[in-house]
């Protein structure tokens, strides 16, 4: 069987992903997430990083960092506590991942240095082999369907990406399995062996051991007469004592491969002649290695990526919105490192306090899981690219309609301190020029935005939903009652502390329900007064003809956020 | 005496010594207390949307419903807003049955047939002031405390008064119960400017402000919340600022400290 190509192919994926982990690992100092990431230098913020780890490690926190090494990294006992499937699943995979790299894949590295004579035919790797990869493959399975059972209504975002990555891990084993399946059952595979090990070729010398392989070890030889002799089953049985023994087992214990292998009996003729056992080969081991070639440019980065993060928080636990937040070089680097440590696993989604008005609205950026993502987005730029506005108003709104519950945080698997990043992540829109409405419109004057809305024909059929949606300043009767007194306007507080011109408001409520009266509700959906109000009722309370004038100000603020929402949205696309 | 308990978002993530000192004052009195999955009241969605305001609003009546509980709020923002909804959803049919249909997808109903009930009443009527004051172990003598009621708790009067919205005295007896002082403020009825913060920052700061010094000027030494939008304003204001500072205290830790309780129980 020639292999002249996995050495190349070998270097040639580790380079990659080499290459692929140290640009991945340098975006944890280069990416600025938050407005106050901008004012430190990727470089302080590595530096900050270095005394970081000397602190954890010959600090008094070692013992925190090796606890969480323990427990939170490699027994996961923040997903355990949250989703007891999934935890298990996950577990399956990565005792079942490692020990295969380990005991498989590395052996040439591990197993032949640990003990003595380790032939991968013997006992009990056979077993071994079979039982991690049905591990992984049980694990998956469970990973899968616990998040199916978990329903947030959307599409996992980037599941592309992951999804192929999950295939290309089940190939790794299916073909794996196939591969050995294939090498318990082919007569070729018997005879190279015979020639190499027991030195001969002749047909007559191999015909009890090829009696024994054929009823015990699997082979299908498309040659061998039925029923097979018993004495000559036991003449084989002492060849394949003195010849074979010392690297060759019974494959029954492979209890995935070996019932492959007799599934695959009819066919491991043909297979021979179409030499399976190099293309099988070449199959198993190049998904091995595309898969370590890619490993860094996937979400599945995270099995670096999670762990740090996981004992970079246990070195530095303080949280952002703590009495004493750790300095900006290192939280900066930390923020980085979050979007990256992320599993997606939608945990936090489950009990998100909006996680409702996610779904009303049609909106999955209100999910933190989809809003870690698009603040990475914005971060590095690509939520400002053409053709994504419409994202990027949805990461707005899913911004600003956030709760800061600290749900998500409290239940996040990895530890990631989202609050912090919900902060950093809303700054970084204002910059962008998404600010939440109370601040995007006030921006520009009320009678500019009037003036704007003026310029678009007002579309047929809006007029129809702004009654089911604003049905008070729809209806005239609500607001026609007004006789102008003013006395909504002598017990706003809003207007006793506009003193100043430049934070004042420009109308008074009394003002805003005269322009309804007038008809002219559209030079109030921008004044400031309108999105200044507190909220505090006092007008409603104190108005002596019963007009809702706080209610009114909320329905103008919906109708504002729509109605010059998309005055708006056309402004900047032009 | 058995509600189920809307923490809101607020409490839990910023103010946990509320919810630990609500917990230990009404279990003291007897008030059991249930936990939901409860989510977001709708306040934050109510300038982008009446109708995603509403339907988060329903969804937690819902499930109150669902238990067949009553709703008691601590947070006077969180108050206003369910109590709104029900308003909306009992003014407008089709609002109603739009809201049904979300519901439904989740399995849940509203009918209308639970209440939502905030701290102080609850406090002041259902568990009484008679039966505080025969509760009372250490009274909070020589202390004057300003009340703040919380604007969502007491206006609308039509749909959320806990009281007279122009004269309140509900958080005053229930100050007196403790045997504390309560202060008799100008500004005692103001916004706290909490609401403002995001679209006027600098006119919000001023209103908190007013009300502080307000507050110091009348004689107060401790500034008491019934809701954590205001507790959580004042601190706030105060943290970065050299001006004169008063103490800040829940409603639930003053009682809680006349009761007796131990102060850690009370987020103390
Ligand atoms: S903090 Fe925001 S994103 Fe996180 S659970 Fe609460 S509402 Fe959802
Ligand atoms: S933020 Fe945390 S809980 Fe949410 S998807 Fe990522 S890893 Fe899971
Ligand atoms: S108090 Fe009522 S009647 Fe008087 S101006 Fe204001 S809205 Fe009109
Ligand atoms: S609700 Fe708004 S408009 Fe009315 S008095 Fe209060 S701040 Fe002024």
């Amino acid at each position: 069987m020639s292999t002249a190509l996995f050495h190349p192919a070998l270097y040639a994926s580790l380079a990659l992903c080499a290459l692929g982990l140290a640009w991945r690992m340098s975006a944890w100092f280069r990416v600025r997430v938050g407005p106050d990431a901008c004012t430190v230098t990727p470089w302080q913020r590595m530096v900050a990083a270095l005394r970081g780890v000397a602190v954890a490690l010959f600090g008094r926190r070692l013992f925190r960092v090796l606890g969480a090494l323990v427990l939170d990294a490699l027994l996961l006992r923040r997903l355990y506590a949250n989703a007891k499937l999934r935890w298990l699943g996950h577990q399956l995979i990565l005792v079942g991942f490692t020990l295969l790299l380990l005991m498989h894949a590395l052996a040439a590295l591990v197993s032949e240095k640990l003990f003595q004579g380790y032939q991968p035919t013997l006992e009990p790797y056979l077993f071994l082999r079979n039982l991690f990869g049905v591990m992984v493959l049980v694990g998956v399975g469970l990973l899968w369907f616990g998040r199916r059972r978990e329903r947030s209504g959307f599409a996992q975002a980037r599941a592309f990406l992951g999804a192929a990555f999950v295939a290309l891990l089940g190939f790794v084993l299916v073909s794996g399995f196939l591969l050995e399946a294939h090498k318990i059952a082919s007569p070729r595979a018997f005879y190279r062996m015979t020639e190499q090990y027991a030195g001969t070729t002749d047909a007559e010398q191999l015909k009890p051991l090829r009696a024994l392989w054929a009823s015990e070890f699997g082979v299908a030889f498309a040659d061998l007469q039925q029923p097979i002799a018993a004495d000559l089953v036991e003449r084989g049985r002492e060849l394949q004592r003195d010849a074979c023994a010392s690297c060759h087992a019974k494959p029954a214990s492979a209890f995935v491969s070996y019932p492959l292998a007799r599934l695959l009996a009819p066919v491991t003729g043909l297979m021979d002649a179409a030499g399976a056992d190099t293309w099988l080969w070449y199959l198993h081991v190049f998904a091995c290695l595309l898969g370590l070639a890619s490993l860094p440019f996937t979400r599945f980065f995270h099995v670096l990526a999670a762990p740090i993060s996981l004992l970079v928080d246990a070195a530095a636990p303080q949280r952002a919105l703590s009495a004493q937040p750790y300095a900006i070089e290192a939280r900066a680097s930390q923020r980085a490192l979050a979007l990256d440590a992320c599993v997606r696993c939608g945990i936090c989604d489950e009990r998100c306090s909006v996680a409702l008005l996610a779904r009303y609205l049609g909106n999955p950026d209100l999910l933190p899981s989809h809003k870690l993502i698009a603040t990475g987005a914005l971060a590095k730029g690509r939520l400002l690219r053409s053709g994504e506005e419409e994202h990027a108003l949805r990461a707005a709104e899913g911004a600003f309609l956030c709760t800061d519950c600290g749900r998500c945080t409290s239940r996040c698997p990895v530890g990631l301190d989202l609050e912090d990043l919900w902060q950093a992540g809303r700054g970084d829109l204002a910059v962008a020029g998404l600010a939440p409405p109370a601040q995007w419109v006030q921006a520009r004057p009320a009678l500019a935005w009037a003036e704007s809305l003026e310029a678009v024909p007002r579309q047929h059929g809006l007029a129809a939903p702004d009654a089911a949606f604003a049905p008070l300043s729809a209806d005239r009767r609500s607001f026609s009652r007004c006789v102008q007194c003013q006395t909504c306007t002598n017990v706003c507080p809003v207007v006793a502390h506009s003193t100043d011109a430049e934070h004042g408001i420009d109308l008074t409520p009394q003002k805003v329900m005269n322009l309804l009266r007038l008809g002219l509700s559209d030079l109030a959906l921008g004044s400031r007064m309108v999105w200044d109000c507190a909220s505090c009722y006092q007008c409603q309370e104190s108005c002596p003809e019963g007009v809702r004038v706080a209610d009114i100000i909320y329905e103008l603020r919906a109708l504002a956020v729509r109605r010059l929402g998309s005055v708006r949205s056309r402004r900047q696309a032009a | 005496m058995k509600y189920a308990l809307f923490l809101g978002c607020k409490i839990p993530s910023q103010l946990p010594a509320y919810e630990a000192s609500t917990r230990a004052v009404l279990g003291h009195l007897g008030v059991t207390l249930v936990d939901l999955r409860f989510d977001c009241c709708g306040y934050p969605a109510r300038s982008y949307s009446r109708d995603a305001f509403v339907v988060a609003a329903a969804r937690n009546l819902a499930l109150a419903e669902r238990a067949g509980l009553d709703l008691l709020t601590p947070c006077s923002c969180c108050f206003g807003s369910l109590r709104h909804a029900i308003r909306f959803l009992s003014e407008d049919a089709e609002l109603r049955a739009r809201v049904a249909q979300t519901l439904a997808a989740e399995g849940l109903t509203w009918s209308g047939s639970i209440g939502v009930e905030h701290l102080l009443p609850l406090l002041a009527r259902e568990v009484g002031v008679a039966a505080l004051a025969a509760a009372v172990r250490v009274p909070r003598s020589g202390l004057r405390v300003a009340a703040q009621y919380g604007c969502h708790a007491l206006r609308p009067s039509d749909v959320s008064g806990i009281d007279n919205p122009i004269a309140p005295t509900m958080f005053e007896t229930l100050i007196r119960v403790t045997g504390a002082t309560p202060v008799d403020w100008p500004r005692r009825l103001d916004c706290c400017g909490d609401p403002l913060h995001e679209a006027n920052a600098p006119l919000a700061g001023h209103m908190t402000r007013a009300k502080i010094t307000d507050a110091l000027e009348s004689g107060a030494q401790a500034l008491c919340s019934a809701c954590p939008h205001c507790q959580l304003r004042f601190d706030a204001v105060q943290a970065g600022s050299t001006d004169p500072a008063i103490q800040t205290l829940l409603y639930t830790q003053l009682l809680g400290l006349a009761l007796g309780l131990p102060a850690k129980s009370l987020g103390l």
